[in-house]
């Protein structure tokens, strides 16, 4: 049995499994994205009040790895609380949090070191606010941010598979489970990685792309 | 007339502006020379409403800001019917220079291509980098574009801080043109500037400033016939320079 016979016997199993995937990532990225991007505003904004507590948190959560983070908060947390919640929303949640905070961080520091001289150019320009925040800032964040955020989602996605375990049937836990039944460790992994390599490499490369084409050498010398 | 009067200015304890007085009149043009660290783009800057004084009142037509502002008064920012061209440019980096000119017409719902775009891009020789981006372009261009993108604004009074720094004499010829030209259409014009000739040539008023004071104001003759020592050594040193 090659590589394209176990897609094709089990291509339920492994659709199923990519649903799942994609539902975490669409999630984490979404809510990620909006709730971060709006964090860092606020980050930025308020540096005292908000600024520094999201430092610390992302501080703290850039030293803690993903699958220790997910453990706790999927076995002693729900525990402490009695409570028990559904490991895709805890792992959904666990990512998720991760994923506000980084986002947070980039556009946090994109707006704190935004060169003011631009904006004053635009000022005497006679530029309104609003024109200024949607010609001049917004692009020139957007340029700079945008790299590092699809960077970042890229590894949310990678993040996922740590799902499999806390028992979430996203993709990675299929193919263990096919595996476990068809025993073809080498077809079902290559095949597992020749699938995120399809889908993450577009994305490195757009990410790639996005940084060479806008995220030039801004000084003038 | 744009005016400010008895400025002072201070930055961390460190007084910059000691009472300064200037006037820039429509239709005329006013050459501030000076060392480095005299005050020239405080002062500028104050007069662009950009920077706020500690003391003393700014006055654009006939409205005057007395400072310190009391809680109730806001400024009403004069842009762009006072423009400035900064010696560091400040064009927007993801812009072509075209672009760079044309987004503040655009903005006011303008022809982002009227005669006038044309006109300073045949006199200043622009049409064959105008697609490039400020990164890509030389600092000659840039200071071009940045001098051309204050010019569309159509301002009353156009503040310059030392925008023939990097351009060959051709072009400082052209600019010094155009200023004589623009303040013939009843621009008022201030420009700060290291060049004497051009300060000579170009200004109908010419004002020395150092260590935060106007030490001496005039005619272009007092590049001439400096009365103030400390003019004397700057003129001196400039000239060894040039």
């Amino acid at each position: 049995m090659n590589v394209f016979d176990i897609l094709v016997k089990y291509q339920q199993a492994f659709a199923d499994g990519l649903i799942v995937t994609f539902q975490m990532c669409l999630i984490i990225w979404k809510a990620g994205i909006i709730f971060g991007a709006l964090l860092g505003i606020a980050a930025a904004r308020w540096p005292l009040i908000l600024g520094i507590p999201a430092r610390l948190i992302s501080f703290i959560l850039s030293g803690m790895p993903i699958l220790v983070f997910l453990f706790w908060l999927h076995y002693p947390l729900q525990s402490l609380l009695g409570i028990v919640v559904d490991p895709f929303i805890t792992a959904v949640v666990t990512i998720t949090i991760i994923n506000i905070f980084a986002v947070s961080e980039i556009v946090r520091i994109a707006l704190i070191d935004f060169p003011s001289q631009y904006i004053v150019a635009a000022k005497v320009c006679g530029l309104s606010a609003f024109h200024t925040v949607l010609y001049i800032q917004l692009p020139i964040i957007l340029r700079q941010t945008l790299p590092g955020l699809l960077m970042i989602q890229v590894g949310m996605l990678h993040a996922t598979l740590f799902a499999s375990l806390i028992s979430v049937n996203e993709i990675f836990r299929v193919s263990q489970q096919i595996n476990s039944v068809v025993y073809k460790p080498v077809e079902i992994y290559t095949a597992l990685g020749i699938l995120f390599l399809a889908i993450c490499l577009p994305m490195n490369g757009l990410a790639l792309w996005l940084r060479q084409q806008y995220t030039r050498d801004y000084s003038e010398r | 007339m744009l005016k400010a009067d008895n400025i002072t200015k201070s930055f961390d304890q460190t007084k910059i502006l000691h009472g300064v007085s200037l006037s820039v009149e429509k239709g005329k043009i006013c050459a501030l020379i000076g060392p480095s660290g005299s005050g020239k783009t405080t002062l500028l800057k104050i007069l662009a409403f950009l920077e706020q004084p500690d003391s003393g009142s700014v006055s654009i037509d006939d409205l005057t800001y007395q400072f310190p502002l009391p809680n109730s008064q806001k400024i009403q920012p004069p842009w762009p019917k006072v423009t400035v061209v900064f010696q560091q440019l400040f064009l927007w980096p993801h812009l072509t220079l075209l672009q760079n000119m044309t987004l503040p017409l655009t903005t006011r719902g303008l022809d982002n291509s009227p005669p006038r775009l044309k006109e300073l891009m045949d006199l200043f020789a622009m049409n064959d980098f105008v697609y490039r981006y400020p990164n890509q372009a030389s600092l000659g261009q840039r200071q071009r574009a940045a001098l051309v993108r204050a010019l569309l604004l159509e301002p009353e009074y156009l503040l310059l801080d030392e925008i023939t720094s990097s351009l060959d004499i051709e072009q400082t010829a052209i600019i010094l043109s155009q200023l004589k030209k623009l303040s013939g259409q009843g621009i008022g014009i201030l420009t700060i500037t290291h060049l004497l000739q051009f300060a000579h040539d170009a200004a109908d008023k010419v004002i020395f400033m150092t260590s935060g004071e106007i030490l001496e104001e005039g005619g272009a003759n007092i590049l001439t016939n400096p009365k103030h020592e400390r003019l004397s050594q700057f003129l001196s040193v400039l000239k060894t320079v040039s």
